[in-house]
């Protein structure tokens, strides 16, 4: 009788653990697709936008239900104006953030590694590039870039996307550096490596998590800089999000072919997160043992 | 193939006033084969010097010669060593194949067929060549331990250093490698160095031992020699678990007055001592005995303040029942002998086993007796070293 009670016990402890763990599967759920409804609808919004009819786009109450139309899409790519900016955009940002790793990482590894006199100072005085608001000091490199020649030039503008995420690379990768042991690069001199083969080989493969990292959040900063393209160029190099801007006009706003150009924007950005995802996803773990 | 000779060196990190001195005026000779060990407290200059040895340092006077080669000048990758850290240092970013292939590629000509032969015969004799594919964050910490030794040891060197490699395993694991090190130490005859703080590793572990303490050379000799013969209260107390006890203590008249009890020199220990009167006495807790009762006179009184049961051991903390300050003392007893705090008990301190040290400077006046043959051994021992 004991045992049958006992066991009888256990079969319902066991259902109520069952039920637990499917209300908290529900609660979990729930709670991640609201999440996820609040951060899609506007992605949403945008792309429907830009596939209705011109003079639908804005309509209140919306449109729930339409037939899509690619117009927008048509409209846009057949205005040399935008491709211009697009592929203006695509080559001044990708190569600013292949300058700016350039510059940065080898800067952020000396400063790891090495002992340089006030390096605290260095790093502030690095980063108080960017402790002004951009439109205090728009205007100064406005005059600047005339003087040098660089008014609406690719190289310019290369530079000065430069000189927004130089900071940010020094910053992070300083402080990635000094989480990779030193024992790595000593242990591959001992392995028979110079300085520069232990960086080569050994430092900057276990870097290449936060490499990728800065490399795709300079990205996204460049992409979407708006301001100093705005004063910095008229006509040869003007950058997508200067195109974009242009279809909010004084009287009216091209809803439709502002959500088609936006919705274009967004795509190299999620094809760059897409091919470099696997070694953001590479986490941190060194195979090293931190010292107790 | 290998011997090393550190000659006069100095290591000081910083300038002027605020220089610190690592390792001060070392003079050592390792002979080809021989397994030293390193060993000292944190702070003691030993990993120092074998980073200097390692070439990853330089040192500020002094020279190192591998071989007779000498080495002052040349980097890590030209000394023809191999070094295992106390991290492991595994490149993240390779598999193990590739962690232990990178220093043949990096400083050999061999062909890619005569490092993978190399590579896996090493994994083999480690007993890692089923994980040759995984990255070392797959591995776990004992795993991770076996590839950095196999890492060393394809590249077959001239001179192995070892850096406190087995601080970072549990303490089972750490007694396997013990072994498993000292077995491929014997099988390689490669001339090693290993950097330890653990006194058990020490001892069990080298050829002989080099005792450093604030850089300073303390004593180099056998495990046995220095724990049977120190040279100074130092390595005394250093070497053996639980340290020796060491009471201070004046001559007067033939007897050490130490603080709870007098102890009476012997003719030997007071032909030794000489003039001096500021002394130590220094005795394991393993060579102390507790009686019930006063027998023979020689005794003191002690109270229980603590007991340690470990089985078939106990490790008893005593004060003198006269003694003024609260220091305890250990001694070792059996683990059957039923004994409880707060208990008074007799102590016997036998006068074979007592050493003596100068009070000031710590080095060693008087020695234990040994029985003959140990005796025999420890000298025979001894020789070579000489």
């Amino acid at each position: 009788m004991a045992t049958t009670d006992s066991d009888s016990a256990t079969a319902s402890q066991r259902l109520d653990k069952d039920t637990r763990e499917k209300l908290i599967t529900v609660v979990r759920h729930t709670i991640l697709l609201t999440w996820s409804f609040i951060v899609l609808f506007p992605l949403y919004w945008l792309a429907s936008m830009s596939l209705k009819p011109p003079g639908t786009a804005n309509s209140l109450p919306p449109d729930w239900i339409f037939l899509p139309t690619v117009y927008n899409y048509i409209q846009l790519i057949q205005d040399s104006g935008f491709v211009a900016a697009f592929a203006n955009s695509l080559i001044m940002v990708s190569a600013s953030v292949v300058l700016v790793l350039l510059i940065g990482v080898p800067a952020a590894y000396v400063l790891s590694r090495y002992d340089i006199p006030m390096e605290r100072d260095v790093l502030v005085w690095i980063l108080s590039s960017r402790m002004l608001p951009p439109i205090a000091v728009v205007l100064p490199f406005f005059i600047i870039f005339r003087e040098l020649n660089l008014f609406d030039t690719r190289i310019g503008m290369v530079l000065m996307y430069v000189s927004i995420n130089l900071s940010l690379v020094v910053w992070v990768m300083k402080a990635f550096f000094d989480g990779i042991p030193e024992t790595l690069e000593e242990a591959a001199r001992v392995d028979g490596a110079t300085q520069f083969q232990g960086f080569r080989k050994v430092v900057l493969p276990a870097a290449k998590p936060g490499i990728f990292s800065v490399a795709i959040i300079s990205f996204i900063f460049a992409w979407i800089e708006l301001l100093f393209g705005l004063v910095l160029t008229s006509f040869e190099a003007v950058p997508v999000t200067l195109f974009v801007y242009s279809f909010i006009g004084s009287r009216s706003i091209e809803w439709g072919m502002l959500a088609a150009a936006s919705t274009a924007m967004i795509v190299p950005v999620v094809i760059f997160l897409i091919a470099v995802n696997k070694y953001l996803a590479a986490g941190l773990s060194f195979g090293v043992v931190i010292k107790e | 193939m290998a011997k090393i000779t550190i000659d006069d060196v100095t290591k000081r990190f910083g300038e002027g006033d605020e220089s610190i001195v690592a390792v001060d005026d070392v003079s050592l000779d390792i002979r080809d084969g021989e397994f030293i060990v390193f060993v000292g407290p944190s702070g003691s200059g030993k990993s120092t010097l074998m980073r200097i040895v390692a070439g990853l340092e330089t040192q500020t006077e002094g020279d190192i010669h591998i071989g007779d080669e000498l080495v002052n000048q040349l980097g890590p990758r030209a000394r023809d060593i191999a070094m295992v850290f106390q991290n492991y240092a595994l490149y993240p970013n390779m598999t193990v194949e590739e962690n232990m292939s990178f220093g043949l590629k990096m400083s050999t000509d061999m062909s890619a067929d005569e490092i993978e032969e190399a590579v896996t015969s090493a994994a083999e004799m480690m007993d890692i060549d089923m994980l040759l594919d995984d990255k070392p964050g797959e591995l776990s910490g004992g795993q991770q331990q076996r590839v950095a030794l196999g890492r060393a040891i394809v590249r077959d060197p001239n001179v192995f250093l070892m850096d406190e490699p087995l601080s970072n395993l549990d303490a089972k694991l750490r007694a396997e490698m013990r072994t498993e090190i000292n077995r491929l130490q014997n099988d390689l005859d490669v001339t090693t160095l290993y950097v330890t703080h653990d006194q058990t590793e020490a001892m069990t572990m080298g050829d002989r031992l080099v005792v450093l303490n604030y850089g300073e050379l303390q004593q180099v000799g056998t495990p046995l020699e220095c724990f049977y013969r120190p040279a100074n209260q130092f390595v005394a107390g250093f070497l053996g678990s639980p340290s020796m006890n060491f009471f201070e203590g004046t001559v007067e008249g033939g007897t050490l007055r130490a603080d709870g009890f007098d102890f009476d020199l012997t003719e030997r220990m007071q032909s030794a001592v000489g003039s001096r009167n500021e002394l130590v006495l220094g005795i394991r807790p393993e060579d102390m005995t507790l009686h019930d009762r006063a027998n023979s006179g020689h005794e003191f009184e002690a109270v229980v303040d603590v007991v340690e049961p470990m089985g078939s051991i106990s490790y008893v903390y005593l004060q003198a029942r006269s003694q003024s300050h609260e220091q305890t003392f250990i001694v070792e007893t059996d683990g059957q002998r039923p004994i409880s705090e707060g208990q008074h008990v007799y102590v016997e301190i036998p006068d074979r086993d007592v050493h003596l040290f100068d009070r000031a400077s710590g080095e060693t006046i008087h020695q234990r007796q040994l029985g003959d043959d140990a005796e025999m051994a420890l000298e025979e021992q001894m020789k070579p070293a000489e």
